[in-house]
């Protein structure tokens, strides 16, 4: 139960199949569902699984890079798993504690989108994440860009490189992923701001089921960028409307309203208070500052002030 | 780089015109209503953040969506073209020239992106520097830090998405660093001045130079 080994992409198949999509066409966007998910079958069509590992990152790397050596390529929606991380970090070298309960990962996806589309790839990951989350616990929310948080404590955040191979130049988006499933003890520094599904839940997990809705999630929401992008462009869909995906992350997201302040390394240099009044179309955060002037931020992080 | 540099060609070109010209054009196709005239000064975006915006230049109408252009810099309006007003305009059309005075900051820094090797910006996003690269600046000085091709110096992050810069240019020592961690930078723009590590002791010499000439113009 808590263990990977339930994790294959014949799973993730079957339950895309058989739960994801029927799920899927009773929401907003209803039979439109079947061609978003064909466009996201990709995600996991390879899944690995480590007992241990350095960083699923690093691994990702290798094998592009070993591959592009041989002639060959990656696959994309390789999904690479460790039950748990040795020398796992964050953004800025924070350090990410990756022990035996959690799901922690890489997903390898070539980028074949826009740059319109592809600059919403992090959000993707947030916005699955919450999803699967919300499955076992329905307090869950999105604060942006994409840490998932429940009662205001992270349960899961991504750390996403793009990662240029060397042989065919093609782009890589690595989409790193921790989330805290049933792992239960934290770091003393941790300890106030991150708290584990179990922990939220009352109750332990199925790692493997979890990954699965976590996978699928992945699937729809990745596929939602492929199918928006060629309803735009096949002009079936006004460009000038809301991404679907930032409505869902809307939905799911408890930063608007927020007193928050922003850095670009939030941590160690904290830059401004503001409120968040909304996300723009391109999922930049709309803030406004005391003396009301207004900023739209597409990089850096917020932390709420209450 | 030449090893000659024509000091006194450099400085005459200075001395004549003191200024630098910003060429305002249409970001994108629309209708062009102005919101200053020729002769007008106009203020750059303030507060701490910059993040109040310049004096509003023009509006540009596009499919019913009104969008404001605000000066980027602090100067005069030298030259309108007012024709345009309320006409469809392409992108890339010029629309007007910003005039501003140089400071002896802004003259050196001219020279010096003129003599040295100018890496920018890939996209507009924020830029810090690779751990590595960042931690031989800690200990040593961007001067004493040599970078070649290949190199991956910087990291851009976009969206939370952070992608390596591999450097693209001659082998050279870190002169002059443009960008501030956590401040946009757009496509484009310089991120960083390199030179060949003998060539610094030529810049010193320019930036001497005109340290001490520009008090006398």
């Amino acid at each position: 139960m808590t263990s990977t080994v339930g994790l294959t992409a014949a799973r993730l198949r079957s339950y895309c199949r058989d739960v994801e999509l029927p799920a899927r066409r009773s929401g907003p966007l209803g039979r439109a569902a079947d061609e978003i998910m064909r466009y996201g079958a990709f995600v996991g069509s390879v899944i690995e699984r480590h007992k241990r590992l350095e960083r699923a990152m690093l691994l990702a790397r290798e094998q592009i890079a070993v591959r592009e050596r041989a002639g060959e390529s990656v696959v994309s929606g390789t999904t690479i798993i460790a039950d748990s991380l040795t020398g796992s970090r964050g953004r800025f070298a924070r350090s990410w504690h990756a022990p035996p309960g959690g799901l922690w990962g890489t997903l390898v996806v070539v980028n074949t989108l826009l740059p319109p589309s592809f600059r919403l790839l992090p959000m993707v990951a947030g916005i699955a994440c919450c999803e699967a989350v919300r499955d076992y616990c329905p307090a869950a929310t999105v604060r942006w860009i994409n840490d998932v948080l429940i009662g205001g404590r992270k349960v899961g955040g991504f750390l996403c490189e793009s990662f240029i191979g060397e042989g065919s130049g093609e782009e890589f988006c690595l989409i790193g992923f921790g989330i805290n499933v049933n792992n239960e003890s934290f770091p003393e520094e941790l300890r106030d701001d991150a708290t584990s599904l179990s922990l939220a839940a009352g109750t332990a997990v199925d790692l493997s089921e979890f990954g699965c809705r976590f996978l699928a999630a992945l699937t729809f929401n990745i596929g939602l960028l492929y199918y928006h992008e060629d309803h735009v462009l096949g002009q079936r869909i006004d460009a000038g409307a809301a991404h679907p995906l930032l409505l869902r992350w809307r939905e799911l997201s408890d930063s608007l309203g927020r007193s928050v302040v922003y850095g670009f390394d939030v941590i160690s240099r904290p830059q401004y208070r503001a409120v968040v009044t909304g996300i723009d179309n391109e999922g930049g955060l709309c803030l406004t500052l005391t003396d009301g002037s207004r900023i739209v931020e597409h990089s850096g992080e917020i932390r709420y002030l209450m | 780089m030449s090893n000659e540099i024509d000091f006194d060609e450099i400085l005459a070109k200075y001395r004549s015109d003191p200024y630098n010209y910003i060429q305002v054009r249409a970001p994108h196709t629309g209708v062009i209503n102005y919101r200053v005239d020729k002769g007008q000064a106009v203020d750059a975006p303030s507060g701490e953040w910059q993040h109040i915006p310049g004096t509003t230049l023009f509006e540009i109408t596009r499919e019913k969506n009104r969008k404001p252009l605000c000066s980027p810099i602090t100067g005069i309006v030298s030259e309108l073209k007012a024709e345009l007003e309320g006409c469809f305009v392409e992108a890339g059309e010029k629309l007007m020239t910003i005039r501003y005075p140089l400071k002896k900051k802004d003259i050196i820094e001219n020279i010096l992106k003129e003599v040295l090797y100018l890496f920018r910006a890939p996209e507009k996003a924020k830029y810090f520097f690779a751990l590595d690269v960042q931690s031989r600046i800690d200990k040593k000085g961007a001067r004493s830090v040599i970078i070649k091709p290949g190199d991956e110096i910087l990291t851009m992050s976009l969206m939370k998405r952070d992608t390596p810069v591999y450097y693209a240019g001659e082998e050279g020592v870190i002169h002059s660093v443009y960008f501030e961690p956590g401040i946009s930078v757009d496509q484009g723009e310089p991120l960083i001045g390199v030179c060949g590590a003998d060539k610094v002791p030529l810049i010193q010499k320019v930036i001497t130079r005109v340290k001490a000439e520009w008090d006398n113009i």
